[in-house]
């Protein structure tokens, strides 16, 4: 009982008490009050738990957050900037793919990760990536849109 | 008439909210001193409860309170009140709660659930309605009869016969009589899951002041705010319900059904707010499910293709409680006639209670479960009579002057289906296709066309509080529950277009709050943009008229000879004599201080027009209007695994007027890949013992991008509904109508099988083809 773990999010360090039985969507949520990260299933299929862990996507709902100790985290709520949109997330409102609200933040950080290791992935690299993904609102037609639109204005962004 | 924001691709207001992660569904709200629930599930399907012990529970740490449902003395529903907030004497379904724990967090209260004991007596479980109706059927509601109900809700008391709905249109006999073809089929819709992303969860807190407050992730605040109201004893006044962001519906959220749960266990700790969400396996079992549905269908035709009669009987596995899903059946029920005038009608719908979780609203309430049926009928009777399909349609299609079911004579303004049926066949059918078949694919092509009526009640209002601002900006305040659809949109855009400003200047509300939000019945029925349209217009005039009887005093004119444009009212003969919107928003003061006029806020509502409860032959009117429209499908079979592959999918609506063309298109595109997923994967199973076989997202097969068509077609007709907003219909339900049935049509295209229910899984189109000698 009582360990203590200390890791970065969002740029920030922070240490936090653990009772054990935290994932890391727990501490996230729950200790943290980063609500940005949803919960949408109980086995790891749906994706709206994803966060970046040292520039990998994972699903927060399934990592133990004993091993946050020392680890890079990034939430949604990190890649904004103030009024300033990430380009992903610019782009997904631009395509329509915003309807509910509820899957998005997954499937942004998962494009984050994604573009962040592969910036030119390929149309299949992204599908896959957002396969991990469910969304009732779309039909994903608009998701994919966003996601390619995103990868055109992050190449511009560095140009 | 042109259009300055109607029909324009206009940003949604909370888009920005929504990608940042900021808006904040009932999950992530943060109240003070907040428990926690879990509830005990049953691990049998239907039994008597012998015994509850919580003795060990109550000991565990963080636990504040057990709660069984030993002491419940009421039920509760808004059409028949058959159901109960914690299981008593029996359980009925495998999500039915038995007892609660309440804790100081989640993980304490699911820790001490697993510390209650209990006992049961097993006793005959039934999963559908042809078993559950047998003679001599161990009865799942020992008192069914004796429920307070709506009227037209009778119950056959003895037996688990839930409720009935017939409806007849003249002389179902003398048509089959004229008949010189009847076909008869039998279709299955079998149980789904509306499956929003974000699971269902409320909180209730019982204050000491004696008034109840209740968060929801729901979409009828009002309903659940008077009905907790008439349990308690209280003034509907004193119980505020509050909707915050919802992350989807699709049907399932509508109705009372949690919320008298958690409120229920709540009145054991006063003082404190109590939360319970859904995991995601509780939201499967334990909220409302779609369909299951049996179709039965009898049709008469002269060798013309002259429609003659219908009889149609569907047998409906309602699960545990009709409540909620007695008007799905007489949806599906009058409806079942699909987009086709048939003189002689004989509609029956048998709502059966079986030991599965209570079916209610899925988007399409009933139309894509009879119409599946319907619209593989017209394949298969275009076949029998020799006829081109389309033309079999085209001979029998409801339009101007022609009667549906339900005795209501359409105008032209009810949408027009062959617009929309030939805009589909172009896209679709007019190639000559280019194989049937090679290495390693079969191909075929369907279509389907489809009808939409309404579904409301004749009290259903939809309002609208609209503030003008000092600076002449607007805010408006509705009870219309946002769910992903875009509604914040619609409002800005017809509220932007009536006032002619622009819609930036126009804040949408973002929450619902039964203490502040103006009264709506429900958000339900794709009603929202025709009824709440209208609403939004009406209001908006009201503040027109109310500023130009202040204008009127200040330019010392008549009301009618004065101009309103967005930012001034002007004498209509010299635009030099005006004064500003900005001047009359709270009342026109002088230089020297004095005041008059009025300060410049509106209500207006909007019901549905002559809407009327149906009649001793089950017929009414249903009030708004009709929709039509119609989809089609080029798909490939793959030979070696049986997989379907949907290379294009196309939908055509009579919209009315496109109201924002980049959001309908994410409606149709949406709603067409949920009845996809039906078609093709999903279906939520129970054994015949009652058990769940597929309670998780890992087993019950939601569709992902890579089960998404190859391609997307969205077209609309727009033929004016003078009800609606600048002449728009409701499209939320619309596009889950005619998927199953197109798919299943170009199924039959591609390999000559006729399927009968879905889903039509992989496994299935290898059998048929094996059968067919096809392997």
């Amino acid at each position: 009982m009582g360990q203590k773990v200390t890791f970065m999010v969002n740029g920030s360090q922070r240490s936090v008490e653990l009772d054990g039985w935290e994932r890391l969507i727990d501490v996230l949520r729950e200790k943290l009050n980063l609500t940005g990260t949803k919960r949408g299933c109980d086995d790891a299929s749906c994706g709206a738990c994803v966060v970046v862990v040292d520039g990998v996507a994972q699903r927060s709902c399934v990592y133990p957050a004993s091993k946050m100790e020392g680890k890079k985290i990034v939430t949604i709520e990190g890649i904004s900037n103030g009024t300033k949109l990430h380009p992903i997330q610019e782009a997904m409102i631009e395509a329509g793919a915003v309807q509910c609200g509820y899957c998005i933040p997954g499937i942004v950080m998962e494009l984050y990760a994604r573009f962040a290791n592969k910036p030119d992935a390929s149309e299949e690299e992204i599908v896959e990536a957002l396969s991990r993904h469910l969304c009732r609102c779309t039909g994903y037609e608009a998701i994919l849109e966003g996601a390619t639109l995103a990868q055109k204005k992050m190449s511009a962004g560095r140009k | 008439m042109e259009f300055k924001y109607v029909g324009k691709n206009i940003a949604r207001p909370d888009a920005a909210a929504k990608v940042t992660g900021r808006v904040q569904f009932i999950d992530d709200l943060r109240l003070p001193g907040l428990l926690h629930a879990a509830f005990l599930w049953p691990p049998y399907a239907h039994a008597k409860i012998l015994s509850i012990d919580t003795s060990e529970a109550e000991k565990c740490e963080g636990v504040v309170k057990v709660v069984t449902g030993k002491d419940i003395t009421f039920r509760y529903g808004e059409n028949i009140k058959d159901r109960l907030p914690l299981a008593v004497g029996k359980v009925r379904w495998i999500g039915e709660p038995l007892a609660a724990v309440i804790a100081e967090n989640v993980y304490q209260a699911r820790q001490a659930v697993k510390k209650i004991k209990a006992e049961y007596e097993q006793l005959p479980v039934y999963v559908d309605a042809r078993d559950a109706m047998k003679e001599g059927a161990a009865l799942i509601h020992e008192e069914s009869g004796t429920f307070e109900h709506l009227p037209g809700m009778e119950a056959v008391p003895g037996t688990n016969i839930a409720g009935r709905y017939t409806l007849k249109k003249g002389d179902v006999e003398k048509g089959f009589r004229e008949a010189e073809v009847i076909l008869e089929g039998e279709f299955n819709y079998p149980f789904g899951s509306c499956s929003a992303l974000e699971p269902h969860g409320a909180i209730a807190w019982f204050h000491e002041d004696s008034t109840i407050e209740i968060w929801s992730s729901s979409i009828c605040p009002f309903i659940v705010r008077e009905d907790v109201a008439r349990v308690y004893r209280l003034p509907v006044s004193a119980v505020r319900v509050h909707i915050p962001e919802l992350g989807g519906c699709f049907g399932y959220k509508s109705d009372v059904t949690i919320e008298q749960t958690v409120a229920y266990i709540a009145s054991f700790v006063p003082g404190r707010p109590v939360k319970w969400v859904a995991t995601r396996k509780e939201d499967l079992l334990s909220t409302l499910i779609g369909h299951g549905m049996r179709t039965r269908i009898k049709i008469g035709a002269k060798k013309d293709g002259t429609l003659t009669a219908l009889k149609t009987t569907i047998l409906h596995s309602t699960g545990a409680s009709k409540d909620t899903g007695i008007h799905v059946l007489i949806a599906s029920t009058h409806n079942s006639t699909g987009a086709y005038e048939f003189p002689h009608c004989q509609l029956e719908g048998i709502s059966v209670y079986t030991n599965t979780p209570p079916v209610g609203a899925y988007r399409g309430y009933g139309h894509q479960e009879s119409q599946f049926a319907m619209e593989r009928m017209m394949d298969i009777l275009a076949r029998k009579l020799t006829m081109d399909p389309f033309v079999l349609r085209e001979k029998n299609y409801l339009g101007p002057g022609k009667t549906t079911s339900l005795g209501e004579k359409l105008w032209e303004s009810n949408g027009n289906v062959r617009k929309c049926a030939d805009t589909v066949k172009d896209i679709v059918f007019s190639k000559p296709r280019k194989v049937k078949e090679d290495d390693r694919y079969y191909y075929g092509r369907g279509f389907a066309a489809l009808m939409k009526s309404p579904k409301g009640a004749s009290f259903s209002s939809k309002s609208c509080y609209l503030k003008f601002n000092a600076d002449g900006s607007v805010s408006i305040n509705m009870g219309g529950a946002e769910v992903g659809q875009g509604l914040r949109t619609v409002v800005r855009q017809v509220a932007a277009e009536t006032l002619k400003i622009s819609p930036e200047k126009i804040a949408v509300y973002t929450e619902i709050d039964t203490q502040f939000s103006p009264w709506e019945w429900q958000t339900i029925g794709s009603m929202f943009t025709i009824q709440g349209g209208r609403a939004i217009i009406r209001a908006c005039e009201k503040a027109i008229a109310q500023m130009k009887r202040t204008a009127s005093q200040v330019l010392r004119v008549d009301e009618d000879r004065l101009v309103y444009d967005g930012e001034c009212i002007y004498l209509n003969h010299d635009p030099s004599v005006k004064v500003a919107v900005s001047q009359l928003a709270r009342g026109y003061t002088y230089d020297d201080g004095v005041t008059v006029g009025e300060v410049v806020h509106t209500t207006a509502d909007a019901r549905l027009p002559r809407q009327s409860n149906p009649d001793a032959c089950g017929q009414g009117t249903m009030g708004i209007t009709y929709t039509f429209g119609a989809q089609g499908c080029e798909i490939r079979i793959e030979k070696k695994t049986g997989k379907v592959f949907i290379d294009h999918f196309v939908s055509c609506f009579d919209i009315g007027k496109v109201i924002n063309p980049r959001q309908l298109r994410g409606q149709v595109t949406g709603g067409a890949m949920m009845a996809i997923g039906a078609t093709l994967h999903e279906e939520l199973k129970f054994t015949p013992d009652g058990q769940a076989v597929n309670p998780h997202f890992s087993t019950y097969r939601f569709p992902t991008i890579e089960d998404a068509p190859k391609k997307w077609t969205v077209e609309f007709v727009e033929t004016p509904e003078f009800i609606g907003p600048y002449g728009a219909r409701g499209i939320g339900e619309h596009p889950v109508i005619g998927v199953a049935p197109s798919i299943l049509n170009a199924i039959y295209d591609a390999i000559g099988v006729d399927f009968h229910e879905i889903p039509v899984t992989p496994e299935k189109i290898m059998q048929a083809l094996v059968g067919e000698g096809k392997k």
